[in-house]
């Protein structure tokens, strides 16, 4: 059996008290028990088979923790069919923890008071990892993480950095058939989050882990994600490869400039008057630099064609869309269902 | 890795014996609060034996039980209720709070042996300060604080045990209702108003006037605290006191799968929103 993750039709509603503003429209409330229902996840239909690596995204309130805690086992769906490793995650959710990890954005799983080795420990003993695995995962946290200075330090006395790497190694130390990563690398320098793609990436070379990933940082999709899931109020706005979403939806390009010195007398304004027909946004703000945001990527050619023909160039790029870019003008676009 | 086979007993045991080690690890930091814990609980029921002394004074024989037998009594059923102290409905009320319960609910060991291994590493840190306050009880009082013989010294330890396992299932039941309310705190002062009643921590139910002895009888809190105290000083021959336990592990029985229960139909309609 090769699929990790079956869903169709899947959709979770919640049921909530009516609150309103005030004190007097409160006290009103909490004698009424009026209610209100709330679709968190619509009709959810998609398929992850094992090994792959997918980037839930979406934007607050999206439903990507909603759809996690389905696959997990936490939440029971209101509607449709669920399976994570041929088990109904809900039904057998203690059988499914066994080979499931998860990481909760910056809700810790360590015990507070005592050094993450002890947790780890603990761990090692609650999914009786077979020592060589064992081995192997956590030497590979501790070097990759470099966890080996604060491993003997009280949880608690950590910085979010240091927890939330700790939190990631604790995840993967029984080596899960599936790790489910809620944002993993919420509140963490560049540097640390450079770490924490490294080591994904190697637990899926070494074991073949499937990877569900929700964050808002688009660099951890690109850095360790083939696949992308996009969510949007609860509902699939698109499934496919990262790279076909980056085609599908990166209209448009970007032109950075190098200019061999200062502008010119009248260089921009005729440049300006000339691309004045064009959908594209200009900025001269760093000294010799010119960036060129087109709309459309068609316009591109001309544009470099003015932009030649106006100034005086050292060097001249073009890109597509990066992937932030394109996801942003996605947000922005969706509609909400009728 | 592939969904592994279930877990042998013994797996699953040393699982429970390794989360209760931390658990217990975890609490002896605390080590000035459990003292001033300690000591607060101390003064409190030094107060008990100071109105049961004044009341000894005016009447010789208010009830079946005569001073030295009450005093006995009353220093073993604080000892046994220091020993069943657990941390269980706070650090759950914490954990529900905060959302930290998500991680709880995927552990292999399943929910319930999470909460119960936590709950005997809370009893681990206990004997720690029981065990010094028993020695000083034993200065005071002798071997009127020692059980008979092996075989009620046997049966006392198993009915702590079984007296755990009652204390256990009646927080697992709050723990329930923490879901369920968002907070466990009114259940939580309610099941220790009763517990200070009903368990036979203030005094032993023959103590109590009939009808109130009846129902404190027909509830689980004196299986906590009285009857192992009274198997422990020998105050019930032995087919009594087997008779009891088997009461005793009948209520922790119940009480679990009733938690069990309880967990099962709260998981299906809980709702745990935001991120």
């Amino acid at each position: 059996m090769n699929t990790a993750i079956l869903c169709e039709g899947l959709g979770k509603t919640y049921r909530r008290r009516k609150r309103k503003e005030g004190f007097w429209a409160g006290l009103r409330a909490y004698f009424s028990f009026e209610t209100e229902e709330l679709a968190a996840v619509s009709e959810l239909t998609f398929r992850v088979e094992r090994g792959e690596s997918v980037g839930l995204i979406g934007e607050n309130g999206a439903g990507k923790s909603t759809t996690v805690k389905m696959l997990t086992g936490i939440l029971v769906p209101t509607a449709g069919r669920v399976e994570t490793l041929g088990l109904v995650p809900h039904g057998d959710r203690r059988r499914l923890s066994q080979s499931i990890g998860v990481v909760f954005g910056q809700k810790p799983q360590l015990l507070w008071d005592i050094p993450a080795r002890d947790s780890f420990e603990l761990l090692k003993a609650m999914y009786r990892v077979p020592d060589d695995v064992y081995r192997f995962t956590y030497t590979e946290a501790v070097e990759r993480l470099e966890l080996g200075e604060f491993l003997d330090t009280p949880v608690r006395l950590l910085s979010l950095g240091q927890r939330m790497r700790c939190d990631l190694a604790a995840s993967l130390l029984h080596a899960p058939a599936i790790a489910f990563l809620d944002e993993p690398t919420i509140g963490l320098d560049v540097l640390v989050k450079e770490r924490v793609r490294e080591h994904l990436v190697e637990m899926r070379r070494r074991f073949g882990t499937t990877i569900v990933l929700t964050t808002h940082d688009l660099k951890d999709i690109s850095a360790t994600c083939e696949r992308l899931l996009v969510l949007d109020r609860g509902r699939l706005l698109y499934d496919g490869s990262r790279t076909g979403f980056e085609e599908r939806y990166a209209e448009g390009r970007t032109l950075l400039v190098t200019l061999e010195g200062p502008l010119e007398g009248g260089a921009r304004e005729r440049l300006e008057q000339e691309l004045a027909g064009e959908e594209l946004a200009l900025d001269f703000s760093v000294p010799r630099r010119l960036r060129i945001e087109c709309t459309h990527a068609t316009s591109a050619p001309r544009v470099t064609a003015s932009v030649l023909r106006h100034l005086a160039v050292a060097d001249l790029t073009v890109h597509g869309a990066e992937l932030d870019a394109i996801v942003t003008r996605l947000y922005r676009n969706a509609k909400p269902p009728a | 890795m592939s969904a592994l086979p279930r877990p042998s007993a013994l797996q699953m045991l040393h699982g429970f014996v390794v989360l209760a080690q931390k658990t217990a690890q975890t609490k002896l930091t605390y080590r000035l609060a459990t003292l001033v814990s300690l000591l607060a609980s101390v003064t409190s029921y030094g107060v008990y034996l100071l109105v049961w002394l004044a009341i000894y004074r005016e009447n010789p024989r208010p009830g079946p039980l005569s001073r030295d037998e009450m005093l006995a009594y009353l220093i073993v059923a604080f000892l046994v209720n220091s020993l069943l102290v657990m941390s269980v409905e706070l650090r759950f009320g914490q954990r529900i709070r905060s959302g930290l319960v998500a991680s709880d609910l995927l552990r292999p060991i399943g929910f319930l042996a999470l909460q119960m291994g936590q709950a005997a590493g809370d009893v681990l840190v206990n004997l720690v300060y029981a065990l010094p306050l028993f020695g000083v009880g034993y200065w005071f009082f002798g071997s009127a604080l020692l059980p008979h013989d092996g075989v009620a010294l046997a049966l006392a330890v198993v009915s702590i045990g079984l007296g755990f396992l009652i204390a256990f299932g009646l927080s697992y039941l709050i723990v329930q209702a923490s879901f369920v309310l968002q907070s466990g705190y009114g259940v939580f002062f309610l099941r220790a108003s009763l517990h200070q009643v009903f368990s036979g921590l203030s005094a032993p139910l023959v103590m109590f006037p009939r009808q109130l002895r009846a129902v404190a009888e027909a509830l689980p809190f004196h299986h906590e605290i009285e009857t192992p105290a009274r198997i422990w000083l020998g105050l019930v021959a032995w087919p009594e006191a087997l008779r009891l336990m088997a009461w005793q592990a009948a209520w922790g029985v119940g009480l679990l799968a009733a938690g069990e229960l309880i967990l099962s139909a709260v998981m299906r309609r809980h709702q745990v929103q935001g991120g």
